[in-house]
C-alpha cells in the first residue's frame, strides 16, 4: 500500500512538473481515439445495415428448361461446391406463374389466355448472410452463369457493389485510424515521458543511489502513461459521444430522414477501446524508460 | 564486513586509478582514508558502493559480491551502505527536508517517521532553521552537511564519507565527526576519505594512505607508520587483512 501511495505522488509530481507537455499529449490521445472510435463506430452499424439488407440478398438462376429431380441435386451439389449458402430453392415454370398471378393481385386478368409455363424456371440461391459472402457475390453470379443450361443470373448488383466498396473503404480508414492511433499513442507519450525523464534525470540517478528498487522508479512512469491513455480514450470517447447525441438529435423528429438504427457502442467495446488506448501508452512509456534507464 | 581483494580500477585510455588495493575493514570499524587527490580515494568509494565496477579484483560488502551483484540487486546493497558524496549529489530545486527524505522514502518509511528523523539530524548538523529551504540555496558547508545527513538518514550499516568536512568549519566539523562517533557507537562500519590531517591525527582508529591508487602506508589502531617517502612509482605496502 506505501508503495502505492509513493508511486501515486511521484506520478503526480512528475505529471505537474512536465503539464504543458501531459496537455498535448493528452490531447493527441484523445484525437487519435476519437478518430479511431468514430471510423469504427460507423463501420460496426454500417455492418449492422448489411446484415439486413442481406436479408433480401439471392440470386436467382434462370434456366432453359426445367431440371428432373437428379439434375436439381446435380445444381445443388455444384453450387455448394462453390460456397456455403444459406438456401437453394427450385422454382418450376408452373410455381412462377402462380407467383406471379399473385404478385399482379387484382390485375391478375392480364394472364388469361398466357400458357402457363411461359415463365422460365429458376433457382433461388440465398447466399450466407456475412460480408465475406458479399463479396464474394460477384464472383459466385459469374460462377452460377457457367453452370449448363443456365440462360441469365440476376441479383441486386448495384448496391451489393457499392455497399461493399464502402464496407472496403471504412476497414482502409480503420486500419490508418488505428495506426495512426497506435503511433501516436506509443509515440506520444514516449516522447513525453523521455522529458520528464530528463527533467528527472538527477533525481532518478539519486534514487538509485540511496537504494530504490528498479520497480520503485519505474512504475511512476508506467503510471503515467496508464493514466495518459486511459483519461485520453475517456476524454476522446466522451467527444464520440457527444457528437453521436448531437447527430441522433439532428435527425430526429417526424420531418427529418429516418436513419437506419444508428447505435453508440456497447460497454465491452468501449472498455476495450479505453484498456487498448491504456495498453498501447504503457507500452511508449515502457520503451522510452528501458532506453533511457536500460533496465 | 568489507573486503577488497587485489582490487585495480583503470580508465581509458591509460589511467590506472587504483592499482592491486587488497583491504579488509570489520564491522563496526572506522578507517580513515587518506592521500593526495587523485590518489584513489573517491574511487575506492565508488567502487564499494558499485558506482563503479573494478577491472579486475573481488569486492564483498556486508556478504555481497559486489561484481557479481546483478543491475535488479544493487539497491539491496545500496540500502546497507550511506554515502556521503563530495559532489554532494543534491536536488537544487528540492528543500532540504526532501533531500534528506528521499532516502527514508524509497525503503518505505513511514512520513512521521521521516519529518521526525531529518529534523533530528538537521538539530544535530546545525541546519534546523534550513528545513524548508531549497537545497541550491545553501552554501557548500550547508549542502556537504545536508548530503551527510541523508547518508546516515537510514542508519546504515556502512557508511563512506568522501571528504565529509571539506567545507566545514572547527566547529561543524566537531559535530559532524560527534554524528559519525555516535553511528559508530551504534555499531555502523565507517570509511572516511580525507586529507585533513586534523581528523585523524590522535584517533584510534586505523589511517590507511593511498598514493597513485596503491595502499602506501597502513597506521592500525593508536599506531602510526609515519610518512610514507614519495616515490613513484611509489612501493606497495598491501592492506591484507583487518
Amino acid at each position: 500500500m506505501r508503495f502505492w501511495i509513493v508511486v501515486l505522488r511521484h506520478t503526480c509530481r512528475n505529471m505537474l512538473h512536465t503539464w504543458k507537455s501531459q496537455g498535448m499529449t493528452l490531447f493527441t490521445v484523445s484525437l487519435s481515439v476519437l478518430i479511431f472510435s468514430f471510423f469504427y463506430l460507423v463501420y460496426v452499424n454500417a455492418l449492422h445495415v448489411g446484415e439486413r439488407l442481406g436479408d433480401d440478398l439471392r440470386l436467382v438462376v434462370y434456366l432453359d428448361e426445367e431440371p428432373a429431380p437428379p439434375l436439381q441435386e446435380e445444381y445443388r451439389h455444384k453450387i455448394l461446391k462453390f460456397d456455403q449458402v444459406d438456401r437453394i430453392e427450385f422454382i418450376g415454370r408452373e410455381q412462377a406463374y402462380k407467383r406471379f398471378e399473385r404478385i399482379l393481385g387484382e390485375n391478375s386478368d392480364v394472364l388469361t389466355g398466357v400458357p402457363t409455363d411461359f415463365l422460365p424456371a429458376s433457382i433461388e440461391v440465398y447466399p450466407v448472410r456475412t460480408l465475406d459472402s458479399l463479396s464474394r457475390i460477384k464472383r459466385f453470379s459469374d460462377y452460377l452463369q457457367t453452370l449448363p443450361g443456365v440462360l441469365k443470373v440476376q441479383y441486386g448488383k448495384e448496391w451489393i457493389e457499392r455497399f461493399y466498396a464502402f464496407i472496403q473503404l471504412m476497414r482502409v480508414i480503420i486500419l490508418l485510424s488505428g495506426s495512426l492511433l497506435i503511433m501516436t499513442t506509443t509515440f506520444m507519450v514516449a516522447h513525453t515521458i523521455r522529458l520528464t525523464l530528463f527533467a528527472r534525470q538527477q533525481e532518478l540517478e539519486l534514487l538509485r543511489l540511496v537504494g530504490a528498487t528498479d520497480n520503485y522508479i519505474r512504475m511512476p512512469f508506467l503510471l503515467e502513461g496508464a493514466l495518459q491513455g486511459g483519461i485520453g480514450a475517456c476524454c476522446g470517447l466522451g467527444a464520440l459521444l457527444l457528437l453521436y447525441n448531437w447527430i441522433t438529435l439532428q435527425f430526429a423528429g417526424p420531418a427529418a430522414i429516418p436513419l437506419p438504427a444508428f447505435a453508440f457502442f456497447q460497454w465491452p467495446v468501449i472498455a476495450a477501446i479505453i484498456g487498448l488506448a491504456t495498453l498501447l501508452c504503457v507500452a511508449g512509456s515502457f520503451s522510452a524508460i528501458r532506453r533511457f534507464l536500460h533496465f | 564486513m568489507i573486503d577488497l581483494i587485489k582490487v585495480s580500477k583503470a580508465y581509458p585510455p591509460d589511467v590506472q586509478a587504483i592499482a592491486d588495493v587488497s583491504l579488509t575493514v570489520t564491522r563496526g570499524e572506522i578507517v580513515f582514508l587518506t592521500g593526495m587527490s587523485g590518489a584513489g580515494k573517491t574511487t575506492l568509494l565508488r567502487l564499494i558502493s558499485r558506482m563503479e565496477k573494478p577491472t579486475k579484483g573481488m569486492v564483498d560488502v556486508a556478504g555481497m559480491d559486489v561484481i557479481k551483484l546483478p543491475q535488479s540487486s544493487i539497491h539491496l546493497l545500496r540500502r546497507k551502505v550511506g554515502m556521503a558524496y563530495q559532489d554532494f549529489k543534491l536536488l537544487p530545486e528540492r528543500t532540504v527536508a526532501d533531500n534528506i527524505a528521499i532516502a527514508m522514502e524509497v525503503v518505505y518509511r513511514p512520513r512521521s517517521f521521516i519529518e521526525k528523523r531529518t529534523r533530528e539530524l538537521l538539530e544535530q548538523l546545525d541546519l534546523t532553521r534550513k528545513y524548508n529551504t531549497r537545497a541550491g540555496e545553501l552554501s557548500r558547508g550547508e549542502q556537504q552537511r545536508v548530503s551527510i545527513a541523508r547518508a546516515v538518514a537510514n542508519g546504515p550499516e556502512i557508511v563512506l564519507a568522501d571528504e565529509p568536512t571539506g567545507n566545514l568549519d572547527a566547529e561543524t566539523t566537531a559535530r559532524v565527526m560527534a554524528l559519525f562517533e555516535q553511528l559508530h557507537r551504534k555499531g555502523a562500519t565507517l570509511i572516511i576519505a580525507t586529507h585533513d590531517r586534523s581528523l585523524f591525527e590522535d584517533t584510534p582508529h586505523r589511517v590507511i594512505e593511498l598514493r597513485f591508487g596503491r595502499v602506501l602506508s597502513r597506521s592500525e589502531a593508536g599506531k602510526d607508520d609515519g610518512p610514507a617517502p614519495f616515490e613513484a612509482p611509489p612501493a606497495l605496502f598491501e592492506e591484507t587483512g583487518a
